[in-house]
């Protein structure tokens, strides 16, 4: 088991800002953190699950059916998600609308089963599936971060008792910078990240590269 | 023969094995699920009645949009609708008076995309609707400047809504002249 499995996906190989994998959610549900803490939690069980069941099969699960078998692994994984959270959260599986059965299709699941699960331990898949799937959740939640306070000047979190879960922004709540919150704030803001994500990345490379 | 054989047992024991994973999660969430959706056809008709008595609910067998009727007391109907959203089909409550004009409607289940469709779910999105009955807007070219700003971006989910409110409206108005 390696502790490098768990941590490369968290930074270093983080599937939004390095892979560029799972844009459409990315994109679609960081117009609130509570829908960005959502899709993270559902993509790290179903992620975790599917990497550890993938990995127990490899080599039961023959070549030329391996897509398929993934595919129906990873689909039961997010129909139980979306049974368990249509039940017992369903503010949250209402505000996910399309996107939750879309992770059956996200690049981030399907690309880390046949990259890594088919090829690996069980154990290094489940730290795999966990680093990967907390390095997709910082990542929607430092966007919707973003995209809230500015588009809308609130930060909206699970509801706890007398607290209604939406903490105003000041300023910012009566003169919003609109375009946040809208498909192409989202566009802009990604291409900002990536931007600072590669000048970081760069200057890891020349430190080590000085080093030498 | 044989190779062909293995594979398709392999992937008919995986798809028998996710079968009953599933059957068990839908045994342990359907009756939770049933209660929630209940209560919010239960708060829907409440929001939607404007406080009012309404009667037992009739299905209607023949028609695309409405699914059926609950009267209002004396007069009125609160229609179940079927709208073509983005991300499939929308059912929504919608209340009319007795000349098919619109008195409130409200949404009960869609799966439209949110921070677009999704805006229809809130309060303030029906307002534009609100009082009209057979000159209902149907397209963006319709409604003010304000209420087109507002729907941009989800043209689909406005669409479906607007023509199942029409639907419903022409509806209430050939049940009152028959």
């Amino acid at each position: 088991m390696k502790v490098k499995e768990l941590t490369k996906g968290i930074l270093r190989e983080n599937p939004v800002f390095i892979i560029m994998l799972g844009m459409c959610p990315t994109l679609g549900v960081t117009t609130q953190v509570i829908n960005a803490l959502g899709m993270g939690a559902g993509v790290i069980f179903v992620l975790t699950c599917s990497n550890i069941l993938i990995a127990a099969l490899k080599n039961i699960i023959p070549d030329s059916v391996r897509i398929p078998c993934y595919i129906v692994i990873i689909a039961s994984f997010v129909t139980i998600v979306e049974m368990f959270l249509h039940a017992f959260a369903p503010s949250i599986y209402a505000a996910l609308g399309v996107y939750l059965p879309l992770i059956v299709v996200n690049c981030i699941i399907l690309g880390r089963a046949e990259a890594f699960a088919s090829k690996n331990s069980v154990a290094d898949s489940l730290l795999d599936g966990i680093g990967m799937g907390l390095g997709f959740t910082l990542a929607l939640t430092l966007i919707a971060l973003i995209r809230e306070v500015l588009g809308k000047g609130t930060i909206t979190v699970f509801a706890i008792g007398g607290f209604n879960g939406v903490i105003s922004v000041p300023l910012l709540k009566d003169w919003p910078v609109r375009v946040m919150a809208l498909a192409p704030g989202a566009l802009l803001l990604m291409g900002y990240l990536k931007a600072f994500f590669n000048r970081l990345s760069e200057k890891k490379a020349q430190n080590q590269e000085a080093a030498k | 023969m044989k190779a062909y054989a293995k594979t398709a047992l392999v992937l008919c024991l995986i798809c028998a094995c996710a079968a009953l994973v599933l059957s068990l999660a839908n045994a342990l969430t359907a009756p939770r699920i049933k209660d929630y959706e209940d209560g919010v056809l239960k708060s829907a008709l409440e929001a939607v009645s404007g406080g009012k008595a309404v009667g037992d609910y009739v299905p209607v067998e023949d028609n695309p949009v409405v699914s059926g009727y609950y009267p209002i007391l004396p007069s009125g109907y609160i229609l179940s609708l079927r709208a073509n959203g983005y991300g499939g089909e929308i059912t929504l409550l919608a209340a009319y008076d007795a000349k098919g004009v619109l008195t409130a409607a409200k949404l009960v289940s869609d799966s439209e995309t949110p921070g677009l469709g999704k805006r229809a779910e809130e309060s303030w999105y029906m307002d534009k609707f609100i009082g009209k009955g057979t000159d209902m807007p149907v397209r963006k070219n319709m409604l003010s400047a304000s209420d087109a700003e507002a729907v941009s971006g989800a043209s689909v989910t406005f669409t479906g809504v607007s023509r199942a409110l029409l639907a419903g409206s022409m509806f209430v108005s050939m049940k009152e002249a028959n």
